[in-house]
């Protein structure tokens, strides 16, 4: 960074106001590149820079986010202004400091030493192993690197530096059989590693096969049903049924919602272990500092089925008096940073998937996942591919379904988990406009014995 | 900018710049309390150059010249195949109003008064509800010009008002959300409307009932019509889609597709709607246009790009932002009304359910326009009646299907965040679960 906008950085947080300042400088580059149909759609690159000031005062936050960093001073200014006009009462933060630190990015690959010609060589290749086989009708595909710097500064002394490579990719296959239009695909990413892009012919040409049988699958009829998911969308689901539930901004100001989900409270059966953590390394939720300049953690959110911790920012961790788990999170500079969740797992049980299999007399498979969605205590989320369970065997393929539960009910309903976790980072996660945010889900095979499920 | 110009004249043979900024304001409410107060200012530029049929964009809130231009050339490598013509300036008799320099002029204190008044009206109804809302206001300007001498600048005010009310008794959470958004400040008859819009539905959502049996009539308000319908079935009136045959409707104007009774038009020319326009964000002049008439496929929305793919007229649809390539957008999408007073509809009814909020929809495939979701918020009709709540239900089917044969549509339209105006519908060709 340069010497005038550290200065400007440090001369902005001198100025009079509010109760706690900090600023938030970044600069990112990104690079995208789409196919849709037959053909290449976009390729871009886009860089960008810009900041925000974020002020406590009178127990709520004025916030001002600008493009021009030479702004920052007069940004600042705005922000404590903005605070002033809060009218609540004010709680004490913990005074934590990491002082100055500086993070390079984890870089295994980096997607910058690949010229854009060997980009675009590998998404071409995997289009036409898509494009003009039978019944398909084209292909989807969406890559993405992104790097951010991110410098955070605060009243209370951080000065921390943190960089950050993503990839993300997404194929899929579209089929029809001239009147429906059908998709098979799937998602990866990596924190820095450009090589998850490499050798996908086997997973692209089952992508397409996929596509094509599903024109003759069935569609099933809605009603409650033995589901067993696989990690990736056993991911989504404790992203979704549990995850934004332990977020502490829905509970904080909640008296009603705090009773509900008062630490201890069962949730699930006794082999039912839940995680979240940034400071799991190495994944697109991992991270060393939030951005409120709280070092990262690992916590655990339910042991043995009881409800045991929750994610918290400065804010929510102070009202509730529990420990700061570093979960503040901002997709940018444009917005503030709320509770998020970072590397979200079900943890292993002891189970073998052939035995969990082999014990499920009807049901349905369900694998990969399209989206997923919570308003508090209900929550859907979706499979990309869909089989039938008989007597203990995986049958037929049928059409993709949604699957509806509720937060009280469908974690007790777990009565299977795997010993063979594994963790997608495919996905991003959307909260408060704030969309999509690097996360990763992981959990071995679970099995739910009662779910709501419908077709599409 | 004239480095950045000069160096796309000579490199291109056609050549697009586009820059916009706004500022933008929000106040935000949680459980009840003021809790943050923001302003957000941004800008950025994006350009265009065709060479032959060879197309190359790039976009950036940086604004060093020479950098840009370097990423420019690198691009320019690797171009998309669009054998596009940018539009020259075609002079529009009628404008459409966009603009009111008042908006973004009210101050912080009365928009925090608007949100306190309708929250107090909430709990004194409901003392244990936990209101989160908000107020936005946002004053933009953009800058479109191109190689044809068209130069067009937009002023734009929006502002837009939201409430979400929680209500938790034991384990039951309901959540009910509505927001209203305009060009002009969002009145106090606006935001008495939406409050006691909240209010109804609370007060009917007290008792909860067991749902129907699959089979039923359903009655969509017009905010679960568009999250449930609508929205899927506008996937396939979308030029990419219908120009790449990754649509149903490609090649079928003309043909019948949905009930008769129906008819849905896209107007962009609503005085202070913001979804309205004068010209699209490639500079074609916009105007209503139908994409259903009476059940029969009139037209999909579409660009330049999709309207050459698929040999069309472009509907001067283009929709952009900075990071993006224009793509094919919707602007006010219009279902004409029935006859039926909705009144009359809910009385025919022995049992059914009355759907105006989904959670989830818009997760599977859109493409054949699918749907499946949770009913977040749905009320259970019987002889006649609205009687309680339903929960734990789900809603499937397919929007082409449901729309097939319809039982009724309103007289009553309502307008749906400002920019969608929708009647109520009742089908039965839906599928129920619980």
């Amino acid at each position: 960074m340069q010497k005038d906008i550290k200065n400007i950085i440090s001369d902005s947080l001198k100025i009079n106001g509010g109760e706690y300042k900090e600023i938030r400088i970044e600069e990112n580059n990104s690079t995208r590149i789409t196919y849709k149909g037959n053909s290449r759609e976009n390729i871009s690159i886009n860089s960008g820079i810009g900041g925000c000031a974020r002020v406590y005062s009178n127990g709520g936050w004025g916030f001002s986010s600008f493009n021009d960093i030479y702004e920052s001073k007069n940004k600042m200014s705005e922000a404590i202004n903005l605070s002033k006009l809060n009218t609540g009462k004010s709680i004490n933060f913990e005074k934590n400091s990491a002082g100055k630190i500086s993070i390079p990015a984890r870089s295994i690959k980096n997607p910058k030493n690949i010229s854009l010609n060997e980009k675009i060589n590998i998404l071409e290749h995997y289009k036409d192993l898509i494009v003009n086989k039978k019944n398909i009708n084209g292909c989807d595909i969406s890559y993405g690197d992104l790097e951010r710097r991110v410098i955070f500064t605060d009243t209370l002394g951080n000065e921390i530096e943190q960089s950050f490579i993503h990839v993300i990719l997404r194929i899929s296959a579209n089929s029809t059989d001239g009147n429906e239009m059908l998709q098979s695909g799937f998602s990866i990413g990596s924190l820095g590693d450009f090589s998850i892009v490499e050798n996908l012919d086997k997973e692209v040409k089952e992508c397409v096969m996929k596509a094509q049988n599903l024109i003759n699958a069935e569609k099933i009829e809605g009603k409650e049903s033995t589901v067993i998911l696989d990690q990736i969308l056993a991911g989504v689901f404790v992203h979704e049924a549990f995850g934004h539930l332990s977020e502490a901004d829905n509970v904080y100001e909640n008296e009603r919602l705090k009773k509900i989900l008062k630490l201890g409270t069962k949730f699930g059966n006794k082999d039912l272990n839940i995680t979240d953590g940034a400071k799991i390394p190495n994944l697109r939720g991992s991270y060393d500092f939030d951005d409120e300049g709280t070092p990262s953690t690992k916590t655990p959110l339910i042991r043995d089925g009881e409800l045991v911790g929750r994610l918290h920012s400065k804010e929510t961790a102070s009202k509730m008096n529990e420990k700061n788990t570093g979960n503040a999170r901002a997709i940018s500079y444009s917005y503030p940073p709320i509770v998020r969740m970072t590397n979200t797992i079900i943890e292993n049980s002891n189970n073998n998937i052939r035995d969990i299999l082999k014990d499920t007399k009807d049901g349905l498979y369900v694998k990969n996942w399209y989206g997923g969605m919570t308003q508090h205590e209900m929550f859907t989320f979706s499979s990309a591919e869909t089989y039938k369970i008989e007597n203990g065997e995986i049958k037929e393929t049928l059409r993709p379904v949604k699957l509806s539960g509720n937060l009280f009910n469908t974690l007790k309903n777990i009565d299977g988990i795997a010993n063979d976790l594994l963790i997608n980072q495919g996905g991003g996660c959307g909260k408060g406009g704030q969309m999509p945010l690097p996360v990763s889900n992981g959990s071995p095979h679970i099995r739910i014995n009662s779910c709501l499920v419908s077709s599409g | 900018m004239k480095k950045i110009k000069d160096y796309l004249s000579g490199k291109f043979d056609q050549y697009e710049i586009y820059s916009a900024q706004s500022n933008s304001r929000s106040i935000s409410f949680e459980s009840n309390e003021l809790k943050e107060i923001s302003s957000k200012q941004s800008q950025g530029t994006a350009i265009r150059g065709v060479k032959k049929s060879d197309l190359t964009f790039a976009s950036t809130s940086n604004t060093n010249p020479d950098k840009f231009i370097n990423v420019v050339e690198e691009l320019s490598e690797y171009p998309i195949f669009a054998p596009i013509n940018f539009p020259g300036y075609s002079k529009k008799e009628k404008q459409v109003k966009l603009y009111s320099k008042d908006t973004y002029k009210f101050p912080n204190d009365y928009l925090i008064d608007q949100i306190k008044l309708s929250r107090d009206k909430i709990l004194k109804l409901f003392p244990e509800a936990l209101c989160d809302s908000g107020f936005n206001l946002i004053e933009s300007e953009s800058k479109l010009e191109n190689s044809s001498d068209l130069e067009i600048i937009t002023k734009q005010s929006y502002s837009g008002f939201y409430i979400s009310v929680q209500v938790i008794n034991n384990k039951d959470m309901l959540n009910i959300y509505d927001g209203y958004s305009s060009s002009l400040i969002i009145n106090k008859d606006q935001i008495t409307m939406i409050t006691e819009k909240i209010i109804k539905y609370l007060k009917l959502g007290e008792k909860i009932v067991e749902p129907p049996k699959n089979g039923c009539p359903v009655v969509f308000t017009p905010s679960g019509l568009l999250q449930s319908i609508i929205s899927p079935l506008l996937v396939s009136f979308n030029g990419s889609n219908i120009a790449k045959n990754l649509s149903k409707l490609s090649n079928k104007e003309n043909n019948k597709i949905i009930d008769e009774k129906i008819s849905i038009y896209d107007n962009p020319s609503i005085d202070y709607s913001p979804a309205s326009k004068n010209y699209d964000d490639e500079g074609v002049p916009s105007d209503k246009f139908d994409l259903v008439k009476d059940g029969k496929f009139i037209s999909g929305y579409y660009d330049l790009k999709s309207s050459k793919e698929a040999k069309k007229q472009t509907t001067g649809s283009a929709g952009r932002s900075i990071n993006s390539q224009p793509m094919p957008t919707t602007s006010n999408i219009i279902m004409a009304k029935g006859k039926d007073k909705l009144d009359n509809i809910i009385k025919s009814i022995d049992d059914g359910i009355l759907i105006d909020s989904l959670l989830g929809a818009g997760q599977g495939n859109e493409l054949s326009g699918d749907f499946s979701a949770n009913i977040s918020l749905g009320y259970r009709i019987k002889n006649g009646k609205l009687i309680g709540r339903i929960k734990n239900t789900m809603l499937s089917g397919n929007a082409f299907d449901a729309l097939s044969k319809i039982n009724h549509l309103s007289l009553e339209t309502e307008n749906i965040f400002g920019t969608i105006n929708l009647p109520y519908l009742c089908t039965n060709n839906v599928e129920i679960s619980s």
